[in-house]
């Protein structure tokens, strides 16, 4: 009896033996407390200042998930385990079919209108995409490879799903930081971007008050994503995966007839990608891919490619004030708004105009340079596909 | 009915263009096993050499089949870029499937059909599969009915699975043995030596020169920023010249439409003044202030009333008024002057 009731201690000794080597305090390591606490960062960032929670919070929960330790025991659980629930998730990710998805929800809630009514503002969409090409020369300057640097530079576009787009496509051993990178400064452009245009911009400048926009005709925001998709697929068909959803979005709302589509694709759907994506994004960057140099490097080059991106911006629409008449000229303060973080960008432009005059409101003229650069960036990503895949 | 009509008319017409799959078969390589000399004979009757011969016959090592036998070989290639299924194709070397007169039934019977039902015929992109022509179907799905001989030239067909349309063929003209004839690039072709045959697997190795190139001449990225920025501008510029002149038609036909329902206004408003100087309707009181309400209101809605569409979205437009001025604002609590 005694006998028996040792060897059933000894049983349950080696068990739970065994059980503590598969917990998470057996297999820690201080990387996994560094991303642990950054995660624990990006959530604190979302909830208590408020930067951009939709994409902060899945993503800070999603490196807290992807930095749990755990024993490699073939459990299925680990994102990088094939079959695991995460790695089902994260197909989405590294094949590129979330990035559309989502490019389809921007397209259905997204109104071109600002665009149209004054189609000039589409030149800023497109100067603002030179923050993507600063940084690829940098990056090539920093030693890495024309396909690496391309990945990593389209963190300018300030467009995240683009950049898991082409980094899926052309750096894939990359992407983790590429996404987090795009995504965490996304949410600090309030941060980034009101230094750059005052720096560029005199007292005077930004008190330009700009003509309001004409009315445009529904007929004429019906054309628009048809013209849209024409136009850019033709010249660069690399960027069909992105700019068809784009647009098709887009015309699920302006046709009118079919508005619970366009419901369904600006929410409901949007929603469930955007979960799923920041979720799955941060989830891969576990400490052993994460925590390397190339990362400090990515990061070093985000904060460079959008500094580059809302400069150039912001410089493009003082040379083009040199051209307009006078009564015709454009406030500098909407050349920020030229990188792709619709409205976020915007927004920065209506705030810091009415820092300057109170009663001058930018947001719908940033709007059109706004939705110009998420057009200019699919388009930057589809030519360095094409010229590098 | 006209819509079902037209619907199908559409499918029919585009459907030719929606066709793709067997025609992105290509043969890609094609092995002749065998060796030169007296042994060709013993060989092409049973498919093995005679042991008496067999020390005379010196042939290379080369791919086996699931039986680990050697055999001659047709590698096809799937050069698309998705997976396709090649099963029900067929495959000879017999030229008189070529006679057009030949009905499909006469000419698969001279042909070697490819089988259904093994998930290996299934292709993926740019993928290939390797039948061997050993004559012995029996052996499995790889298996073709004929053989390839050894030292004479021939031409395989590929034909798709109506056994009418020839979706590839190639003439092999007399090869070394133990070599092979492969498609190097689009329609060229090389004898590839017998240390260089790649059965199942690419003729030429793969690299992205694209890459390398831009590392070459392009180590600063000036070329490239050049490139893509010209061609992110050319879209927008395309986008902004096409709409900037769209607009401009817009609002020329918004004015002219406007322009239009004035003039019916005017007409409307004189009709009704002429009707009241003939006296048909009262001239004065409140059913002249009628009249002139429904045209006011008329005019009002065409001279900036009109929409397109309702948006459906309220704004707050900013207007010059003094109703929030400042100094209209009572600060202090009023009192009965001294004076009252």
């Amino acid at each position: 009896m005694l006998l028996e009731s040792v060897s059933t201690m000894d049983f349950i000794g080696s068990k739970l033996a065994d059980f503590l080597t598969y917990t998470g305090f057996a297999n820690v390591e201080w990387a996994n407390v560094i991303m642990i606490a950054v995660g624990a960062f990006f959530i604190w960032l979302a909830i208590k200042k408020d930067f951009e929670p939709l994409l902060l919070i899945p993503i800070g929960l999603g490196i807290i998930l992807g930095n749990i330790p755990f024993k490699a025991a073939g459990l299925e659980i680990g994102l990088y385990e094939d079959n695991s629930v995460l790695n089902i998730f994260y197909q989405g990710v590294r094949l590129g079919w979330y990035p559309p998805l989502v490019f389809l929800g921007i397209g259905a809630m997204t109104d071109f209108g600002a665009l149209i009514a004054n189609p000039k503002l589409m030149l800023i969409g497109a100067a603002a995409q030179f923050g993507i090409f600063g940084a690829y020369m940098i990056a090539l300057a920093m030693g890495f490879e024309p396909n690496q640097a391309a990945g990593i530079a389209i963190i300018g576009g300030a467009d995240g799903p683009t950049a898991i787009f082409l980094s899926s496509k052309l750096s894939p051993n990359l992407m983790g930081a590429i996404a987090v990178c795009a995504y965490s400064y996304m949410a600090l452009v309030p941060v980034i971007q009101p230094g750059v245009m005052k720096l560029l911009t005199t007292k005077a400048q930004r008190q330009i008050k700009m003509k309001p926009a004409r009315q445009v005709s529904q007929t004429e925001k019906m054309l628009f994503p048809i013209v849209g998709l024409l136009i850019t697929t033709f010249i660069v068909p690399s960027g069909l995966p992105l700019l068809g959803m784009l647009f098709f979005g887009n015309l699920l709302k302006e046709s009118t007839k079919t508005t619970r589509l366009a419901k369904t694709a600006g929410s409901a759907l949007n929603d469930i990608v955007v979960m799923l994506l920041g979720l799955t994004v941060g989830c891969s960057t576990q400490a052993s891919e994460f925590l390397t140099l190339a990362t400090v490097k990515i990061f070093a080059l985000g904060a460079f490619a959008f500094i580059i991106a809302t400069a150039s911006g912001v410089i493009f629409v003082h040379i083009m004030n040199i051209f307009l008449p006078k009564g015709q000229k454009l406030n500098p303060l909407i050349g920020n708004a030229g990188v792709s973080a619709v409205p976020m960008a915007a927004r920065i432009s209506q705030n810091e105009g009415l820092k300057a005059d109170p009663h001058n409101f930018l947001l719908m003229h940033a709007m059109g340079p706004n939705v110009a650069g998420v057009i200019g960036s699919a388009v930057a990503a589809g030519v360095l596909l094409g010229f590098l895949s | 009915m006209r819509k079902f009509i037209s619907i199908v008319s559409f499918l029919v017409a585009t459907s030719a263009a929606m066709a793709q799959g067997a025609h992105d078969f290509k043969i890609n390589e094609v092995y002749v096993y065998g060796c030169a000399g007296r042994c060709h004979e013993a060989q092409a009757d049973s498919g093995a050499v005679a042991p008496e011969k067999e020390e005379h016959c010196k042939k290379p090592a080369s791919y086996v089949d699931e039986y680990g036998q050697q055999a001659s070989w047709i590698e096809i290639e799937n050069t698309s870029y998705s997976t396709h299924d090649i099963r029900n194709c067929f495959l000879t070397i017999n030229p008189a499937v070529l006679d057009k007169n030949m009905s499909a039934p006469e000419r698969e019977k001279l042909m070697s059909v490819i089988p259904a039902g093994d998930p290996r015929t299934s292709i993926a992109a740019k993928q290939r599969i390797t039948f061997f022509a050993d004559g012995h179907t029996n052996r499995g799905t790889l298996h073709l009915n004929f053989k390839l001989p050894v030292g004479e030239p021939f031409t395989i067909y590929l034909f798709d699975g109506n056994a009418v349309d020839l979706l590839d063929s190639v003439r092999v003209e007399a090869i070394p043995v133990g070599s092979s004839f492969a498609r190097i690039a689009g329609d060229e072709w090389q004898v590839l030596e017998a240390d260089k045959v790649t059965p199942n697997a690419p003729n030429v190795a793969y690299h992205n020169d694209k890459i390398k190139e831009f590392k070459e001449k392009d180590p600063h990225g000036i070329a490239m920023t050049l490139m893509c920025m010209g061609v992110v501008f050319s879209c927008l510029i395309l986008l902004f010249v096409f709409f900037h002149i769209f607009g401009w038609i817009m609002n020329r036909m918004a004015k002219l439409a406007r322009v239009r329902a004035i003039r019916a206004i005017h007409e409307q408003a004189e009709r009704v003044v002429e009707m009241a100087k003939q006296g048909t309707t009262e001239t004065r009181g409140i059913e002249m202030e009628n009249y002139a309400a429904v045209i006011g209101l008329a005019l009002h809605e065409y001279f900036g009333g009109t929409h397109d569409l309702e948006s459906g979205i309220l704004t707050i437009q900013q207007t010059s008024t003094t109703w929030a001025d400042k100094s209209h604002e009572l600060r202090v609590t009023p009192q009965i002057h001294p004076a009252n």
